[in-house]
This record gives C-alpha cells, sequence and structure tokens, in this order.
C-alpha cells in the first residue's frame, strides 16, 4: 500500500508540476484570480473525514462495532458533500464563468489536477461505501481492522493530497 | 551426504500445504479494464461492456478473498532432492601476506609541526634576506620594501635610496605576508615531507626552492616588471633555499604520528563493530 | 534417482489431461512459476515481432534509395519496434524471471499477492494486444491512421490532433497506459515480497544480489511509470477533451512533454538494466566457483545508481537547448552514474579474478556483457558531455550507444539467464553445442551490426530517416549493418530452436546442474507448486554452500 501511495504521489507530483509551471500561462481568460475562490468549508469537511476515519478506527480496533460504523458512515458524508462541493464549484465555472476544459490553459490545467483528485475521492468512498455495506450487514469485526486500516491509510493520503492542491491551486495560483 | 535444510517454523509434520487457489477473476478484471480503455479507440459500446466485465470481475474477486481467502490443498510429494556437490575440495586464493601501500604515509607529522616549521623556516629566511640588504644596499629594510612592492607596485617606482629606507606602511604590509606565507608552506612542508622520497632535506630543503625561484623567476617579469628589475636572483635563491633547509630540519625533528590509512572502512567511519578495537589494539602491540 | 522420476512424471501427468482444462489451469493460476513463464513466453513472442521490425527497418536501409517498405510503413516500424522491444518485451521477461526466481530465492512459497500478480500479467498482456490491434483497427474515423508512427518518445506536437489523426496515437497511449498499471502492480507486489517474505535467518544483508536489484529496480518503476501514467493522461486530455498541456499556440509546452517522457525514460533504462545486472551477479560467481566480491558495495553501487538514474533525465534533451545551469547539472550527473557502475564492472571482474572459471553458455554471455556494458557506458560517457551531444544528439551515434546497452547489456544477460535457468524452469538440460552456436552468430551479429552503426552517427546520419543519397560514405556502413541483422537473427532462431528442441528431448537436469549456491537449488526442477516442502532455514548468503560444505559454511566468514 505504501508503494501504492508513493506511485499515486508520482502521479500527483506531475500533475502538480504542470500545474505550476502553467500559472500565468493563459492565452486567453478567465485567469484563476478572476474566477476562483476557495472552498473553504468542503475543504475542512475533507479534512475533518480524516479524523473521523481515525477516530472509526480507533473503536473498531477496540471492537466497538455500533461506533465504528457511525463515525465510518460521518467519514463518508464528509467526503461525500466534499465531493458536491467540487461538483458545485465545477457547474458554477462552467455554467458561469464559461471555464471547461478547452477554454484555456488554466481551464485543461485545473480540471486535471482537481478532477484526478476528485476522481480519487470517488475511488475513496466507493470503498468506504462497500466497508459500510459490510458493517451494516455485520460482517467486519475487530480482526478485520488491519485490512480497514489500509484504507483508512488511503484516505489520509487522498486528504493530504488536497492539502497541496488545495496550497498550489487557490493559493499560489491566485 | 543428504543434508535436508532445516526447518524452524514447526509446520513440518503435516503432508499437505494451503496454496492459494487459482482464480479466472485477475484476467476478467484486467480484460474489462483493458476492454474499457480499448473502448475510447472504437466505440462507446465496448467501453460500456468492459466496465460491465470489469465491476463483475471485482465482485467475483472480492467474493474470492471475503470473508476468507480461497485456499486449495495441495499435497505434498515429499521428496526433497539431495544437496551435494562433486566439488569437495575447498580452495582458497592466497593473498600476499603483507600488502603495505607504501606510498601513503603510514605515519605523518602533527600539524603543529609544520607550523614550528614555518616560523622557524621564516625567521632564518629573513636572516638571510636582511643579510642581503645590508651587503648590497647597507640597509636591512630593503628586502622588507621590495617584498611589499611584490604586491603593491606603487611603492617599486621609487628610487633606490627610498626604497632603502625605512617605511611603516611597507613594514606592516611586509611582515603579514611573510609570515602567513610561511606558516602555509611550512604546512606543506608538514604535509609533504613524509611523502618525499629518500632524503626529503635535500629534496625539500634544496631541489623544491630552487624550482620554485626558477619558476617565480620566469613569470616575474609579467606579473612585476618593476620588482624583476631589482631582484638579485642569487641571493633570492639563498634565502629560499635557507628556508626549505631550516623548515624541513624543524619538521622533521617533530614525533610523528600514525595514520588512519591502515584501519578498516568502518572503523574510520567510527561504526561501532564489535571486536575491532581489540584487534587492532593487538594489531599495534605486535609492531 | 527420484528426483528424475519426478521430473519425468509431471509432464507426462498434465499431458494426459485434455487441452481446454490445461489451457483452464494456465489462465487461472496463481502461482508465481506459471504466471513468471507466461510473462517470459509472451514476451518472447514479442520479442520475435520486435525483431522482425527490426529487420524490416534494417533492409530498407540496405542501400541508398531503397523501397523496401513505404515512408508511411517505416515511420509505423520504427515506433513498433521501440515500443514492442522496451514495454512487451524486455520488460515482461525481466518481470517473468523476477516472478519466477524471487519467491524460490528468498525461500517463499508464493510472492506476497498471487492475484494481484495474475492480474498485473493479464493487464500487460491485453495492453500489448491493444498495441498490435492498431494494425487492424487504427483507421478510426478518417481511414487515415494505422499503427502509431510517432516514435517511441512521441514528441509534441507530432501527437495532437493536427498532426495525429485517426487513433493511431490514441492506441499508443492506452496500450502503454494499461500495462503501466500492469506494471506497478508487479513492482508493488516484488517490493512486498522481498520485504515481508523472506524465510527466517535471511536478513537483507544475506538476500541474493538478484533479489536486491529486483527490489531497486521495482523502486525505480513505481517512481518512474508513475510520471509516465501522468503524461498519458494528460496526452489523452489533450487528444480527446481538447486540453491545452502540449498545445504550444494555446501556450502549452512540447517540451514539458519530453520533461515527463524522459523522467519516466531515463529511469526506465535502469529499469531494465539493473535486473541484467542481476542475472550477472548470479552468473558470474557460480561459473567462476566463487562467492560475489564486494557484496554490500554491490547493493551499493546499485541504490546510488537508482538515486542518481532519477536525476540524469534531462541529457536526452541537450538538443533542446536548456539554460548553461541546467546543461551543466544533468552533465555532471551524467557523469556520476560511471562511478556505480564502474564499481560494479570491477565487482565482478574481481569475482572471476582467480576464480575456476567454467565458460559454459550463460558465464559465456556474461563474460561478453562485461566487455560490451564497458563500451555502452564509455560512449554514454561521451553522449553525457552537452557539447559532444550537441555534435551527434539524435544520430545513429546514439542508436549505436542505446543498443550496446539494450542489446549488447541487457539481452545478453537475459540470455545468459535463460540458459542459466532453463533447467530449473524446465526440468531439463539445453544443448550446449546448440547454445556455444547462438552465442558466436549473435556475438558476430551483434557487433557487426552496433559497431559500425557507431560511424555512420559520426559521419551525421540522423536517426529515423526513410532512406539517403548515395555518396555520403554511409553506403558501405549501412550494408555492413543489415548483414549483422542477419547473423542476430539467425542467433535468436538457432536459441528458439534450442529451447523448443531440449523442452521435449533435453536430458534430464536435476535439481542442482550448476552445483550452485542460492535455495532455487534446493529444490526439485521444475519444482513443485508450493516450491519448499518445508520453509528452509538459513544462515549465509550461499545456504547451499553451507551444505554442500559442512566442515568450512559460509557463515563463519560474514
Amino acid at each position: 500500500m505504501y508503494s501504492l501511495i508513493v506511485a499515486e504521489a508520482a502521479i500527483f507530483t506531475i500533475f502538480v508540476v504542470a500545474y505550476i509551471f502553467y500559472i500565468g500561462k493563459s492565452a486567453t481568460g478567465p485567469q484563476p484570480q478572476d474566477v476562483l475562490s476557495a472552498p473553504i468549508f468542503f475543504t475542512i469537511c475533507l479534512l475533518s473525514s480524516s479524523l473521523t476515519i481515525h477516530v472509526a478506527l480507533r473503536f473498531l480496533k477496540n471492537g466497538k462495532v455500533n461506533s465504528f460504523a457511525l463515525w465510518w458512515l460521518l467519514t463518508i458524508v464528509l467526503g461525500a458533500l466534499f465531493l458536491a462541493g467540487t461538483a458545485r464549484e465545477w457547474r458554477r465555472l462552467i455554467y458561469q464563468e464559461g471555464l471547461t476544459i478547452q477554454t484555456n490553459l488554466f481551464g485543461t490545467t485545473y480540471y486535471s489536477l482537481v478532477g484526478l483528485h476528485a476522481f480519487h475521492v470517488t475511488v475513496g468512498l466507493l470503498a468506504l461505501a462497500t466497508v459500510a455495506l459490510f458493517t451494516l450487514l455485520r460482517h467486519v469485526r475487530q480482526e478485520h481492522a488491519e485490512r480497514v486500516e489500509v484504507l483508512s491509510m488511503y484516505w489520509h493520503f487522498v486528504d493530504a493530497v488536497w492539502v497541496v492542491v488545495f496550497v498550489v491551486v487557490y493559493i499560489v495560483g491566485r | 551426504m543428504a543434508v535436508e535444510l532445516t526447518n524452524q517454523t514447526g509446520e513440518s509434520a503435516t503432508d499437505t500445504i494451503e496454496m492459494p487457489a487459482s482464480t479466472p477473476w485477475p484476467i476478467v478484471l484486467a480484460f474489462g479494464i483493458a476492454l474499457l480503455f480499448a473502448g475510447l479507440v472504437t466505440s462507446e459500446t465496448v467501453s460500456l461492456l468492459g466496465a460491465v466485465v470489469s465491476v463483475v470481475g471485482a465482485v467475483g474477486w472480492f467474493r474470492d478473498v471475503l470473508p476468507h481467502e480461497a485456499h486449495e490443498t495441495v499435497r505434498v510429494t515429499r521428496q526433497v532432492p539431495a544437496i551435494m556437490t562433486t566439488r569437495h575440495e575447498v580452495a582458497r586464493i592466497e593473498i600476499a601476506p603483507e600488502l603495505r601501500r607504501a606510498w601513503l604515509p603510514v605515519e605523518i607529522y602533527p600539524i603543529s609541526a609544520g607550523i614550528k616549521g614555518g616560523l622557524a623556516g621564516s625567521v632564518a629566511m629573513a636572516v638571510i634576506a636582511m643579510l642581503y640588504g645590508l651587503l648590497s644596499q647597507k640597509s636591512i629594510w630593503y628586502p622588507i620594501n621590495l617584498l611589499a612592492a611584490g604586491f603593491f607596485p606603487a611603492v617599486a617606482s621609487d628610487t633606490t635610496a627610498e626604497i632603502a629606507a625605512f617605511h611603516l606602511r611597507a613594514f606592516l604590509i611586509a611582515v603579514p605576508i611573510h609570515l602567513i606565507t610561511s606558516l602555509l608552506v611550512g604546512l606543506l612542508y608538514g604535509a609533504m615531507l613524509p611523502m618525499l622520497p629518500r632524503r626529503p632535506i635535500l629534496l625539500g630543503g634544496f631541489i623544491a626552492p630552487v624550482v620554485w625561484s626558477g619558476l617565480i623567476y620566469s613569470i616575474l617579469g609579467i606579473v612585476n616588471p618593476v620588482l624583476n628589475r631589482r631582484i638579485d636572483w642569487l641571493w633570492f635563491v639563498a634565502s629560499q633555499v635557507g628556508f626549505g633547509i631550516v623548515a624541513g630540519l624543524v619538521v622533521s625533528r617533530q614525533g610523528r604520528i600514525r595514520t588512519r590509512q591502515q584501519m578498516p572502512l568502518a572503523f574510520r567511519a567510527g561504526l561501532e563493530v564489535s571486536g575491532m578495537l581489540d584487534e587492532h589494539r593487538g594489531e599495534d602491540e605486535r609492531r | 534417482m527420484s528426483t528424475e522420476s519426478i521430473a519425468w512424471s509431471t509432464p507426462q501427468v498434465a499431458a494426459q489431461r485434455p487441452v481446454v482444462e490445461r489451457l483452464h489451469d494456465w489462465v487461472t493460476t496463481v502461482d508465481h512459476k506459471r504466471l513468471g513463464i507466461l510473462y517470459i513466453l509472451y514476451a518472447l513472442v514479442f520479442l520475435v515481432i520486435g525483431g522482425v521490425e527490426a529487420t524490416v527497418l534494417r533492409i530498407q536501409l540496405i542501400r541508398p534509395h531503397n523501397d523496401f517498405v513505404s515512408p508511411q510503413v517505416f515511420n509505423r516500424m520504427f515506433t513498433m519496434h521501440g515500443t514492442t522491444m522496451i514495454f512487451f518485451a524486455v520488460m515482461p521477461i525481466l518481470f517473468g524471471f523476477a516472478n519466477y526466481l524471487i519467491p524460490l530465492m528468498i525461500g517463499a512459497r508464493d510472492m506476497a499477492f498471487p492475484r494481484l500478480n495474475a492480474f498485473s500479467f493479464w493487464l500487460t498482456a491485453f495492453g500489448g494486444l491493444l498495441l498490435y490491434f492498431s494494425f487492424v483497427g487504427g483507421d478510426g474515423l478518417y481511414g487515415a491512421g494505422n499503427a502509431p508512427d510517432v516514435g517511441w518518445f512521441a514528441y509534441a506536437p507530432l501527437t495532437s490532433k493536427t498532426f495525429s489523426v485517426g487513433h493511431s496515437t490514441d492506441f499508443w497511449t492506452l496500450s502503454l497506459l494499461v500495462s503501466g498499471f500492469g506494471s506497478i502492480g508487479t513492482a508493488i507486489n516484488i517490493i512486498t515480497t522481498v520485504l515481508c517474505m523472506r524465510c527466517p535467518g535471511m536478513t537483507l544483508g544475506r538476500m541474493p544480489l538478484l533479489a536486491w536489484l529486483n527490489l531497486t529496480m521495482a523502486g525505480l518503476v513505481v517512481l518512474a511509470i508513475s510520471p509516465l501514467t501522468a503524461a498519458q493522461l494528460m496526452l489523452l486530455v489533450d487528444r480527446y477533451l481538447g486540453g491545452h498541456f502540449f498545445d504550444t499556440q494555446a501556450g502549452g509546452s512540447a517540451v514539458m512533454w519530453m520533461h515527463f517522457f524522459w523522467v519516466f525514460g531515463h529511469p526506465e533504462v535502469y529499469v531494465l538494466v539493473i535486473p541484467a545486472f542481476a542475472f550477472a551477479s548470479e552468473i558470474i560467481p557460480v561459473f567462476s566457483r566463487k562467492a560475489i566480491f564486494g557484496y554490500p558495495v554491490m547493493v551499493a553501487a546499485t541504490i546510488c545508481i537508482a538515486f542518481i538514474g532519477m536525476s540524469v533525465w534531462a541529457h536526452h534533451m541537450f538538443t533542446v537547448g536548456m539554460s548553461a545551469a541546467g546543461n551543466t547539472f544533468f552533465v555532471l550527473s551524467t557523469m556520476a552514474i560511471a562511478v556505480p557502475t564502474g564499481i560494479k564492472i570491477f565487482n565482478w571482474l574481481a569475482t572471476i579474478w582467480g576464480g575456476q572459471i567454467d565458460f559454459k553458455t550463460p558465464m559465456l554471455f556474461c563474460v561478453a556483457f562485461l566487455f560490451q556494458f564497458l563500451i555502452a557506458g564509455l560512449t554514454g560517457i561521451m553522449l553525457g558531455a552537452a557539447p559532444f551531444n550537441w555534435q551527434l544528439g539524435n544520430s545513429y551515434f546514439v542508436i549505436a550507444h542505446f543498443h550496446y546497452v539494450i542489446v549488447g547489456a541487457i539481452l545478453f544477460t537475459l540470455f545468459g539467464a535463460f540458459y542459466y535457468w532453463f533447467p530449473k524452469m524446465s526440468g531439463r538440460m539445453y544443448n550446449e553445442a546448440l547454445g556455444k552456436l547462438h552465442f558466436w552468430l549473435f556475438v558476430i551479429g551483434f557487433h557487426l551490426t552496433f559497431d559500425f552503426m557507431h560511424i555512420p552517427g559520426i559521419l551525421g546520419m540522423p536517426r529515423r530517416i526513410y532512406t539517403y543519397e548515395p555518396g555520403r560514405g554511409w553506403d558501405t556502413w549501412n550494408l555492413i549493418i543489415t548483414i549483422g541483422v542477419f547473423f542476430q537473427a539467425a542467433g535468436l532462431l538457432v536459441f528458439i530452436g534450442n529451447l523448443l528442441w531440449s523442452y521435449r528431448r533435453g536430458k534430464v537436469a536435476g535439481s542442482d546442474p550448476w552445483d550452485a549456491w542460492t535455495l532455487e537449488w534446493s529444490t526439485t526442477s521444475p519444482p513443485p507448486t508450493y516450491n519448499f516442502a518445508t520453509i528452509p532455514a538459513i544462515k549465509s548468503r550461499r545456504p547451499l554452500w553451507d551444505l554442500k560444505h559442512p566442515e568450512d559454511p559460509d557463515w563463519q566468514y560474514e
């Protein structure tokens, strides 16, 4: 899993490098400073989901499956909120600002980078949901904690990537 | 000579072994993903098919490993081949008993020896130079002014009488230059003398200064033509040789210390390895 | 002998079962040995295909103004030759050997993730099929495409929609993407296996060098293939969604693609060559009857190579034009790689030195490897100097240099590895006379082709040209180069014939035909599904030596 995360990190690095390289190189508008606003609320959602998944895992390790389920579901809700936030932002960008992936370099890099991250969040959510399903069907027990931990590692990684993406896109990029 | 590899895991008694069971799902999933991407170059239906196949493959795979990984039991055919060799003799490559790397000094002088040599040499050189000043211009200040002029050509444009007189500024410039240069050369001697083959005093005290003076002789005309005209090369060489011999003598009279050249890498790197220190202590005592 | 009866009985029992059932067994297998063999066979097929493509290229260039194939076909051939050889021939063979050997060498029963292993193999396999499907399916909407023709490094803007209509480039991108996922999966598997599945007593310092080197290789794969995946995704965004990553007219940068590609591309060379080092490090000691010289230094040098290898990519781009600081950095880092590589060469030489050398075919290939790799390294240093590179960049000199690495070093050790482990994999000995014939044919062919390829390069013949004018001094050299190709092709045929013949009729090998020292030789040939009936416990780097010489075991010295 660590290796997979290293590989994923390398992929993200390339995209981030491309984004940074292309900042301010767009031939035509709209420019990031005109259209982007930092999605603070949704960022807090995603980051706090790291916390909740950690708490959930604690409960599972101690054998409290019910509390685990509760916190696990909370994690999913927070993740889904974040995804909805991204969707809303994209909707606004596409329909109000007229920024699509074809418009200019900013559009290309922005949608690929944030989209790649959103894809990882989606994959993570699907995996989380699968575990949740098994939990509700009472198939998850204390001894599965190790496998679930691998998943939570992935989730932490996705969160950490968002911190980088957030800094690059919404702070440096503007 | 059949020797079995010993077992420490304690599972030898059984005659069956659990291995992961064969499963078709990896190939199904791989095919699905390939189709998914192939759809991009053919048509959407292929992608759709790929997605369906992928999901089927993933679900199947999941059911394989959850709740328990599928295993199949393989019967052990208990015939471990005998491990033997036809080559029973072991030869050892002879290594020459002691290959000393003589060209790297085994013992060197401490840094203090270089400093002492440099200082002593500087005195000797100054004495010879002043002797030259007294004999030729009747002034001990003459060589000091010349030395300063070597670095600040403005001084050298003066007349001979003026150069022979005492100048505080020239004195303050010349003394540090002389001391620093002497110290550095002394240190160089300290480092080099152990490496010089046979008769270090002759080589370092006489030949090297002559070579060095020759070098200066050939380039001084370009570097400082005014000074070039005024230097008496015989005395110059004499003072250099004086420095070399005195410095060399002083340095070579100091005690030597052993280098770490012959100690193993791990020891030089400061690694704590058991047994190493004792071994080398023993080696030292043997000397 | 009991061992012989096992080796005999396995194929016979299998032969009695219906073909479909046997096929089903192979398709659904998760056994690392079967997957290893699948990898190797699959890659051999592509090796032959890539070889045929190379032959087409060389026949076209045999004389000036030749028109053996059309320019379009020529472009496709060199693109497919490069892509096939790197991604679908050499890499899978290396993965196959790693798959087969690592668990056996570290005393494990299987890889860490057997199902992932199968999944990775099939991804690679389908990736290759997808690439070759382009010959029939590449026409796309415009009827203009066919197989990819943009060169194996597919520089922008050649890959943009404007210059590459149809789907040929997409086939290239997608197949590399799919097989790239497979490579990453295998690499993760290798890393986990080496780190977690070693048998009792096998510390990292007692691991066979092959395991160490493959661990390094897998680490490089993880770090190198990922940027390629990212770059391919960007290219897909450009081509399918109308993005502008590499579109210079919208402010994008074509040089960006070069950087991304070579960030993958140069470590990839080390991904390929480090397992070749691994084979040499296993074969040379056994045939010199000595332990490997400087084991820890070998490991350190390998890791050094991997590290420095990550920071030299832009020496492929001197002719693109970089800042003076960039040029200096990449020149120096490129030169620095020569140091650990030199250490390795000296260690191999020191291993051979004073040994009782037995010139069996595997050893012959390894000795040739030492010489050829040295020359390849020297021309590499020449090309690593930026001013020299400005003169000879993208000429046949470069082609000669990297074929010296890939054929002269990697393919030669690979052949050595084939002969060395063939008895273990099949239970039969290969034919020594045919093996030597193969060696000499290949050595002659190799040197005819690639030694003389340096010369037209120096005379200014650029790479990838379709044909050339007579009277530039290139004609004779090109003729010689092409003649060499036929020697190599003959050698390859002898090799494959030898494998097929020996598999059916070869002498039964027994478990340890080479009197070797690593764990894979302690089990039967071919090994049973479970590898070791009891998991071995070891005390030194050469566990079998300890057993063979109980009076003088290795662990007293390590």
